[in-house]
Formats: C-alpha cells, structure tokens, sequence
C-alpha cells in the first residue's frame, strides 16, 4: 500500500488531470483503523468525482456507517478515462481513496443507482477493481456486490452484475444489512459463505436477491414475468421509507471536497417525496409519501453543517422545496442567522408560481441573473395529460414577476415526444417561449432598462419510465424525436430564444435500460467490451458501439424502447413494489387520456395511491411547527 | 487589525492549484469562527489577500496571507484555531499582527527561494555537480518563451536569477535556487530548471534526465538592498 501510494503520487497523478479527484484526504472524509472494525464496506459511485460527491444520498451513507464503531466505509468513483488508461498500463486495481486499498479487499460494494447511462461505469468499475464482472463468478473470496438508489426499482438490466438490491430509502435499512454481514462473518472466522449469507439479507424487508429468482419467457422470447426460484425468498420486495424525516440520520460533518464540485454547497434537505403527480416523473411516484422536516431541526442542522464544512452557500433541497409548508419562515430565518457570516440560500427547484418567484427574490439579494422553472408541455391539453398542474396564466405571472423583479433570464424546460403529443404542441413551446419573451421585453422596456431579456429553451425527450404511469407507453422513435426537435428548431426564429435539446440517441438508451429485462445484461457487457464508458457524457457517448453491441448479441432495443404494452404484459418490475399500486398506475394513464388531472393530497383529498394504505406510513407535513 | 499569518503546503495538499487552494482556506477560516471581514457592495467576498500563487504539484513550508479581522486578536489563538479546522496538508506556521506594512503581500514580495530535486538516470560526483552549475551561471543570458494575453515573447531570466547552487545526492541533482519574483522581472522555477537541463545536455544528452521532478518553495522575501527579511519580519 506505502509502495502504491509512492507510484500514484510520484507517477500516476501528476499525469493525469484533476489529480484531487483520487486523493481521499478531503475535510471530514474518514479514514478508520482496518483491523479494528468488523465489516469494510466501499460506496461505489458510478460517475465522476465531482458528480459523486454532489449527491446528498453518499454523503448520508457515508455518514450513518462510519457513525458505527464497527464498519467502515471508504469511497470509489468511476475513474476518468486517462486514470483508467494509466491503471491498466500498469496493472495497477482501482483502488479505495481513504486507504488505497484495491476492491478485492473490501467485505462489500455498494452501487447506487441513479442514472441508467452510468451502467457501463458500474462494470468498469468492477473490472479495474480486479473483480470478475458476474455475480456467479464471484465466489466467498469476493466482496458482496450491492446497488440502490432509483434505478433499483428495474434493477433487470443488472441483474447478472450485482448480488443484491435495496429497495427504499438508504438509510433505513443499511444498518439492517450491515448487522447481518458482520454475524454472518463473525461465526466464520471473517469469512463468508456466499449462497447462505444471500439468504439471511434476503430475509430482510426491502432487500432483492436477483440470483433467487428466474425470468421466465414465452417460445417467441416474450418476458413472462418474474418467479421465485430460491425456496422462501419473498415473492415481491416492498421498498423501505422513513417514517419519520425528523428522526432520520444527518450528515452533520460532510465531506467538503477540495474540488469545485457540481453542488458545492451545503444541502439542507427540507422535505423527501412530492406528491404533485406529474404522470412521467417516476422520482414523484418512488419517493413517497410527503415527509417534511420541522424547520427548528433544520435551523440546527444548517448550524451545525456550516460549523462542520464553512461551506458559503445552504441549499434548501428536495424535489419541490417551494411545497415545503414552512418555507417562508424557514428562508427568513436562514437568511436572517446567516447573513452576517456571508452565507447564501439557493433553492434548486421552483414551481411554476409567483409565489415561488418571491421566495427566489428573497434568496437572490444579489447576483441577478436567471431563473429557471418547467412547464414541460407547449400546450394546457398536453399538460392536463402529464398532470402538470400549471396554466399558461401562472406561466406569464411567474415571468412578469422573473423580468420586473430585475431578472433578465429565464429558462424553460420541456419535453418532446410525451403521450399523445402532436405538432400542435411543438407549436405551442414556440408560441409560450416567444409570449414569455415579448412580455420581458415590454417590461424592460417600461422599466427603462436597457438589457435584452432572454429566454432558454431546453427540451429533453419523454423517456418511459418503470413505476410511472406512462410506464407502458412507447418512446418515439430517434428519427421521429429529431424530425420534432428540428421541428421546433425551425419554429424558433426569434433572436432572444436560446434553444437546447438533448441528444435523442441518449434518451432512447436511457428508456431501453429504464424498462428492459435480464437479457438487456449481455448487450451492456459488450457494450463494455467495447469501449462505452461514461455515456452521459457527451464527448464520451459513442452510439455506434452500443449498436455493435445489439447486434452482435441479438437484442433488439427498439422492441423495448418504442413498443408499447398492454395491461396483460408482464413487466419486468412487477415483482417489485413502491407502495404505489399498479391499479392507480393504470386508473392515471386512463384519465391522461381523458384529460383529466388529479389532486395533490396535501391539498386535495387522498386519491388512494396505496402508499400510506399498504406501508403504515403517511404524509408529514409541518405547517407551522 | 490584519494578521499575516504563514502557513505550509505539504505532501498531502500538493495536487491543489492556487484556486483550490484558496477555496480550501476561505472555508477553514470560516470554520475557524473568526471575527472575518467582508468587502462591501453586492457580492461581498472574504477579505483575505495571498502573497503568491503556489503551482499545482508544488509543496511550499513559506507561504503567506494577510487575513484583516474584526477586533484584536492575538496572533497565537488565531492560528491554532485555524490550525484545528485546515485540512490535510495545509498547516498555519506562524503570525504576527501587521502594524507598519501598509502594501499588500503581493506588492513587497520580491525574492523567492526553492528547493528543487531532479532524478538523473546514472549517479553523478559532487564535482561534477558543481561544474554544471557554475556552466549554468557562467551564461550571461538565457531566453524563455513565454505565452501571455499578448502572444509569445521571449524573456531572459538570467538577470532575474540570483543565486543558483547544486549538489548530487542519490541519482539526483539537487539545486537551490534564489530568483526574482512579484510584478517585475518573476522568474519561475520551472524556467531556471530548463535552462539548467538545456545547458547540461550540451555534454550529457537529454537521456541523462529521469522523470518526476520536484520542486518545494522554501520560502518568500522581501529583499531590500542587499539584506532580505521574511514578510513577518516587515509586518
């Protein structure tokens, strides 16, 4: 290890970019004594340094184990291409950064799972670190592969890969698992007995074990559904949620990076859940029910993270903070015990609503620039569709508001090839951009200014998701999304219009892996072989190796993609509950296409998702506690 | 009052650019829970003035900042408080209460010393070593290319390099160099290092050099006819 780390700082970092990135010796990172502990557990994150060390969820994990005398956890991201090039150059394993140690030394992974286009970075990780690639390859010697996070909730794809998932919120049961690795280990001398230490996690509420259980399919290769081939594993896996947000676990020390990260920033996550309902959005569905955090215990957790980490800025973060009952108290207060120190607010997600535009004045004292808000759909027919509850009228207030208060940007997110859209709808995101940019315009104008107002339009593709209710609709195919893309592109033509959109190619990968079944597992290994690495990254992403790896082993991505399925399909998530029926699913994609929306039940009665019915929890708010 | 307070670059910090560097210590100093000053006006930022930018991958025991506060505080708590909260590789060394100095760091500085160590591929004599920096010295000139906004220009460092000293230990040359640094006439160590290796290669070939240099600040001055003081000397 002394000699390992000798090669890394004296030849391997200094030749490769952001050096800090493979360091480990960050603020409040932890670095405990190997020997003393009875479980070394490594968190995996598939993505970059400084998109890993954004995320609030590695951050609570790291926090809630290293707590524990027992355990510890260390931290490895995906290598960045000219570190990977390097390592294999010199045969060195991928290697832990708190204790340079490669994975085979750990006693357990843990994956999350939070992007469909890191999965490539997942097998990547797995073959650097020395480790066979297949779970079944792994025998007792091998560390336990794991992986959560939301795209656990079709974890199909990656069935071959990892040994295990967790389904729900992290904190809650990772504890559960932990206890259940160190007996395990602890009756054997340090070792394991892999197929038997499977079936005691098995036992645990929220814990899949893919190995235990058999796809089936029809002669024509047709998915029939999932069955339970290990005698006494659970025939469906019901996710974990915390009760209680008050009484979850914080991060009161998190690691502050010596890079500029992503979100570099200190997160106060106010609420978890949002029950909004838009119909394509699966985090909505995932994460429920509506917990909110009291705004005292926020107060002190803000104190005490700014003590910990002198971080400049607090993010009021969660799916919907402007839906957080205590907000304008909550932001008053922070702004008022803050200011003095020079710390700022920001808020990262704004609903469509004046109300929101006020909360972002409050916060944007100073630095003026942009705000940004989704509407999603060009049309009120469309949006009625996607249950996004937003009019054109609560459109055109919030931008009255955004350019009077003094902005000059805004920026608009879409998105192209939902349900039932027509060209009608393209017209429409043209139309609201051009009305958005006219009334800032007249304002600016009246307000004497001599800026030019701006308005950005960024549009991403609808991509099917599991759990949703469109999550059995089919995606447009790519030469359809780019003939709208280009169709918007040309409808377009007002200086002032700034216009994005995401690669098609991407979206249509993204909506393969969100639905596809196990046999998906074999393209994504060739595609591996192959080269693909970092797909979500745009100098990175290489669509004609993936189509390589369809072809040479017989998948057809289309059939998953852009087919759509019945109500008698079998899904390959079926198996796998959210607490959301799948009667409320389908009962939400009808009224889609009756245009017919439905309530938040903060506000609106209970519309009987079958969260609070089937899971004992419920919604939680504060409303001036 | 302003503290100018010295502080290290180590091993463990030595992969930090200037900017990491200074985001790094504005967030210790907050954690520190000292009295800091803000500048006015609509973004106010932490008032903290640096010496001199320290190169990625080099380390340094003599660097310095000027840190205003509110109130009186004496210099020894400031640093152990900083002390406490500085992460892995950055150590506060020292500090004095600035009284006299009325420019900034950055203005008076004007001497640089490093320690440089330089892996050769076969072992070399003392004498030799001494030969090759009095060949080095006996240059009345040297040019460097530089880049700035305004393109390419060549520049000569050799006035700017004021004492240069070389000794072999274990398959590597060592040198001790001294050069003008600040707004006028700066001259980078990594400039002194190629016109070292450039003339040594003349009778030694350029496979002589092995890989991996490396360079340590050792400190920064203020020279002031002929006597050099430390910047907490002419606080």
């Amino acid at each position: 290890m002394q000699q390992l780390k000798q090669v890394l700082e004296e030849e391997v970092l200094p030749k490769v970019r952001k050096p800090l990135r493979y360091l480990g010796n960050e603020y409040n990172a932890v670095r405990k004594d190997w020997q003393a502990v009875k479980l070394r557990s490594l968190f995996a994150f598939p993505d970059v340094y400084e998109v890993g060390m954004s995320h609030l969820g590695l951050q609570i994990l790291y926090g809630v184990v290293n707590a524990e005398p027992d355990y510890l956890m260390e931290r490895v991201f995906a290598p960045w291409p000219d570190l990977e090039q390097e390592l294999r150059t010199r045969a060195i394993p991928l290697f832990s950064l708190e204790s340079l140690r490669p994975l085979a030394d750990f006693d357990c992974l843990g994956f999350t799972l939070q992007y469909e286009m890191s999965y490539t970075n997942i097998l990547n990780i797995l073959a650097l670190g020395g480790l066979p690639l297949r779970a079944q390859e792994r025998g007792n010697e091998a560390p336990l592969v794991m992986a959560g996070g939301p795209c656990a909730y079709n974890p199909e794809p990656l069935a071959e890969f990892i040994d295990f998932f967790v389904l729900g919120e992290g904190e809650e049961v990772i504890l559960e698992v932990f206890a259940v690795m160190a007996a395990h280990r602890a009756i054997r001398q340090g070792k394991q007995d892999k197929k038997e230490v499977l079936k005691e996690l098995a036992r645990i509420r929220g814990v899949y074990v893919p190995s235990f259980y058999e796809a089936l399919y029809d002669e024509q290769g047709k998915f029939q559904g999932v069955k339970v081939k290990e005698p006494g594993a659970a025939p469906r896996i019901v996710k974990r949620v915390v009760r209680d947000l008050d009484q979850a676990y914080f991060p009161a020390r998190p690691i502050v990076p010596y890079l500029e990260v992503v979100h570099d920033r200190m997160m106060l996550e106010v609420l978890r859940g949002c029950t909004r309902g838009c119909r394509f959005c699966q985090a909505g569905f995932l994460y429920r029910p509506v917990r909110e955090r009291s705004k005292d215990l926020l107060l002190q957790q803000a104190e005490k993270i700014s003590e910990h980490t002198g971080h400049q800025e607090i993010s009021l973060t969660s799916l919907s903070t402007s839906d957080y009952t205590c907000v304008e108290p909550l932001l008053q207060e922070v702004l008022n015990r803050f200011e003095g120190k020079n710390i700022g607010v920001s808020l990262p997600s704004l609903r469509v609503d004046s109300f929101s535009v006020n909360l972002a004045k409050e916060v944007q004292r100073v630095r003026k620039t942009g705000l940004t808000f989704a509407p999603e759909a060009g049309t009120q027919r469309l949006r009625d569709v996607i249950n996004k509850n937003v009019t054109e009228e609560n459109l055109m207030e919030v931008a009255e508001a955004v350019f009077q208060e003094g902005w000059t940007q805004i920026k608009l997110y879409f998105m192209l090839g939902l349900p039932t859209e027509t060209l009608a709808d393209l017209d429409g995101i043209a139309a609201l951009a051009a009305k958005v940019l006219l009334r800032g315009r007249e304002i600016l104008r009246e307000k004497g200014s001599k800026q030019r107002p701006t308005v950005t339009v960024s549009v991403s593709s609808f991509v099917p998701k599991p759990h949703t209710p469109f999550q059995w609709e089919p995606q447009d195919s790519i030469a359809l999304l780019q003939e709208k893309q280009k169709y918007l592109r040309n409808r377009i033509r007002e200086k002032g219009i700034v216009y994005h959109y995401h690669e098609a190619e991407v979206s249509f990968l993204e909506a393969v892996f969100a639905k596809g079944d196990r046999r998906l597992g074999q393209a994504l290994e060739e595609a591996w072989r192959l080269g693909c690495r970092f797909d979500g990254w745009s100098e990175h992403f290489r669509y004609e190796l993936w189509r390589e790896a369809f072809r040479k082993t017989g998948i057809v991505p289309e059939e998953i993609a852009n087919q759509p399925l019945t109500y008698q399909d079998a899904l390959p998530w079926d198996h796998l509950d959210t607490g959301v029926k799948k009667e409320y699913l389908r009962r939400e994609r009808e009224k889609a296409y009756e245009l017919a929306t439905t309530g938040d039940c903060r506000f609106a009665p209970c519309s009987v998702c079958g969260i609070c019915q089937d899971l004992d929890v419920d919604t939680r708010l504060r409303k001036g506690e | 009052m302003r503290l100018c307070l010295q502080y290290s670059k180590e091993e463990e910090a030595r992969f930090l650019s200037h900017l990491d560097l200074m985001r790094a210590m504005e967030r210790a100093l907050r954690r520190a829970q000292l009295p800091l000053v803000f500048s006015e006006g609509f973004n106010p930022h932490l008032c903290v003035s640096y010496a001199s930018a320290l190169a990625v991958g080099v380390t340094s025991e003599g660097e310095y900042l000027d840190l205003p506060l509110k109130g009186d505080w004496p210099a020894e708590e400031a640093v152990q408080r900083i002390n406490a909260v500085l992460p892995a590789g950055l150590k506060m060394v020292a500090a004095v209460p600035v009284t006299q100095r009325r420019e900034s760091l950055m203005a008076i500085i004007n001497l640089a010393r490093y320690r440089v160590e330089i892996p050769l591929r076969q072992a070399i004599e003392q004498k030799e070593a001494e030969e090759m920096i009095a060949q080095v010295l006996a240059r009345p000139a040297y040019s460097v290319l530089r880049r700035g906004k305004k393109g390419e220009r060549q520049v000569d460092i050799r006035p700017g390099l004021w004492q240069l000293q070389g000794w072999a230990e274990n398959n590597k040359l060592i040198l001790h160099i001294a050069v003008q640094t600040g707004s006028q006439g700066n001259v980078k160590p990594e400039e002194v290092i190629e016109m070292v290796k450039d003339t040594v290669s003349f009778s030694r070939g350029e496979n002589f050099w092995g890989e991996n240099i490396r360079i340590h600040r050792l400190g920064l001055y203020i020279r002031e006819n002929d006597k050099i003081y430390s910047p907490l000397e002419r606080a």
